[in-house]
């Protein structure tokens, strides 16, 4: 476990010798809460306090923009020459893959200590249960779309450009079709029948059951934990075949 | 029991293959040089044996462990580096052997010690703590081998080793590569530059479009190629004819000519037993030597005559 960790801190501790990119994302979240939130809180009829509601969404595309990152991460170094050498080390390959995931989470939780801890502020709810319900849910929910990605990563061996193409298109669905932004009885018919099937719904859902929203217009917070679980579950396991199974085999590794 | 061992390794990609059905060995303390074109399977055998690639079909075994089963075990006592030094772009030198000594299991107490051996000997001492991004190409190539180097695994895989690096590092890396040998490791170093593969070799692996041309020590490679040495006299004799016929009796004699002005080229094998007969037989007929020039063939002509092209052609 410990080389787990070295694989870890290894990568991270770049970013934070500056850390500029994790400035940068707290300042644009502050920017759009304080400008962009305040102006949409005063269109938007029917929720209240939607700056609030619009505050957490935030959060979840961060999630969701950072977990994705860790897929993308993972096609540049197999294109680099930095994955041929992880794959060399004394590790086991499902460690490797827990030390990749895990460093994604590390980051995350990293660029979202400014804009959850101000989105607690907001809601009055800084508290060190919310904070740990919140991390919880929203690991899980980055484990997820970073396993996702990481299964869709084999595509970029292939070719990167069929690879980006995919995921901005499966990106954009993921975020527009789901309750990042809208609740789930705000949303016309249709559009309610696609964002079932976004794992956003179920995080941005359960991080606001969590956070003491409105449960009326929230999904139920049991179906939602099952649906992240599984998802997690899933994708990680899938990472794991491809890991031992495609990237061994192929050629640009 | 062999240090390395592979039994009809096969890695195909589509149709194409990189190593067909090839089986080789390696001794316990050995330097084995894989000496091949671009594109001869080199590479592809090395990534296998280090567990960073699958085999498509066959067996290898390292140390008595297969590579495909038991491959976190394997990892455990190999090291590799890579052809290409790429991938810590934001990291320094000394913090990337740092984390690879750690990785590794190197002892606390040697760690430290080690890095800075290293740096200073492969010249990285200045450039320690500059960003790997802004290391000359020769030296990150140099930062590629040093992570072996303070490894010291038993098993340590080197990958073209000097490609990019001038002479004196050249040297430099190669002395770092014997003394790991010494110290009880057995190597495998792949490359496709003739006088690294002469210079460092115990046994030479000659690989051809995935097959295993040839393997023995260097001496016994250019002995086998019959006609490889080829010697040059000057002699101060009226009867160069006469001699011409005598000195063709010699046992190994390929080729004898007249090369005009006295001067006599000869293709033999063996030049060493060939040579000491051919001065008593002069001595003889009464033919003074004024001089004697041998060449022994390089390595390159020695994979000419196995594969039936040179090492820099392209396939």
């Amino acid at each position: 476990m410990r080389n787990v960790l070295r694989l870890v801190w290894f990568d991270l501790k770049t970013e934070l010798r500056p850390p500029i990119w994790i400035i940068m994302e707290w300042s644009l979240f502050l920017v759009q809460v304080l400008i962009y939130g305040a102006m949409l809180s005063q269109l938007v009829e029917g929720i209240a306090e939607y700056r609030q509601f619009f505050a957490v969404g935030l959060v979840i595309m961060i999630t969701f923009d950072l977990a994705s990152h860790t897929g993308r991460h993972f096609v540049e170094h197999a294109h680099e020459g930095r994955l041929p050498y992880l794959l060399s080390l004394p590790v086991s390959r499902t460690k490797l893959f827990i030390a990749i995931t895990l460093q994604g989470g590390a980051e995350l939780t990293l660029m979202l200590a400014v804009p959850l801890t101000v989105t607690l502020f907001m809601l009055g709810n800084l508290t060190w249960i919310s904070i740990v319900a919140c991390i919880f849910t929203l690991f899980w929910l980055g484990f997820g779309v970073a396993g996702l990605m990481l299964g869709l990563s084999f595509i970029a061996f292939k070719s990167s450009d069929l690879y980006t193409a995919i995921v901005t298109g499966l990106s954009t669905i993921i975020i527009r079709f789901s309750t990042v932004l809208y609740p789930f009885f705000a949303l016309p018919p249709q559009y309610a029948s696609a964002a079932a099937f976004s794992p956003l719904t179920y995080g941005s859902d359960l991080v606001r059951y969590i956070l003491g929203f409105d449960h009326r217009i929230l999904l139920d917070p049991m179906y939602a934990l099952v649906v992240l679980l599984a998802l997690s579950a899933s994708t990680l396991g899938l990472g794991v075949f491809l890991l031992q199974r495609l990237v061994e085999g192929v050629k640009s590794a | 029991m062999f240090a390395v061992e592979t039994e009809k390794l096969t890695k195909r990609y589509g149709k194409t293959f990189a190593l067909k059905n090839l089986d080789f060995t390696i001794d316990d303390n050995e330097i084995m040089v894989l000496l091949g074109p671009n594109g001869s399977g080199k590479t592809t055998l090395l990534l296998i044996l280090a567990t960073v690639l699958k085999a498509t079909s066959g067996s290898a075994k390292v140390m008595g462990m297969d590579v495909s089963s038991q491959s976190t075990r394997v990892r455990k006592i190999l090291g590799i580096a890579f052809q290409e030094a790429r991938g810590f772009w934001r990291h320094k030198p000394a913090d990337i052997l740092r984390f690879h000594a750690k990785v590794c299991g190197v002892p606390k107490a040697e760690r430290e010690e080690r890095i800075t051996n290293i740096l200073k000997n492969l010249e990285l001492w200045k450039g320690r703590n500059k960003l790997f991004m802004h290391l000359s190409g020769g030296q990150a190539k140099r930062q590629e081998v040093a992570k072996l180097f303070v490894q010291r695994p038993k098993f340590a895989i080197f990958d073209e080793p000097t490609s990019q690096v001038d002479l004196r590092g050249k040297r430099q890396i190669w002395e770092q590569i014997l003394k790991l040998r010494d110290e009880g490791s057995t190597l495998l170093v792949a490359t496709n530059e003739v006088r690294e593969a002469e210079y460092l070799a115990d046994r030479v692996t000659v690989l051809n479009s995935g097959t295993r041309v040839v393997c023995d020590t260097v001496r016994r490679l250019k002995d086998s190629i019959a006609g490889g040495d080829v010697v040059e006299l000057e002699l101060d004799a009226t009867d160069i004819g006469g001699l011409l016929d005598t000195l063709g009796q010699i046992e190994g004699t390929v080729k004898i000519a007249d090369a005009g002005s006295n001067k006599l080229k000869a293709h033999v094998s063996m030049a060493e037993s060939w040579v000491p007969r051919m001065t008593e037989l002069c001595y003889e007929n009464k033919a003074r030597i004024l001089s004697v020039r041998v060449t022994e063939p390089s390595l390159d002509d020695v994979f000419l005559h196995f594969a039936g092209r040179g090492l820099s052609d392209e396939s």
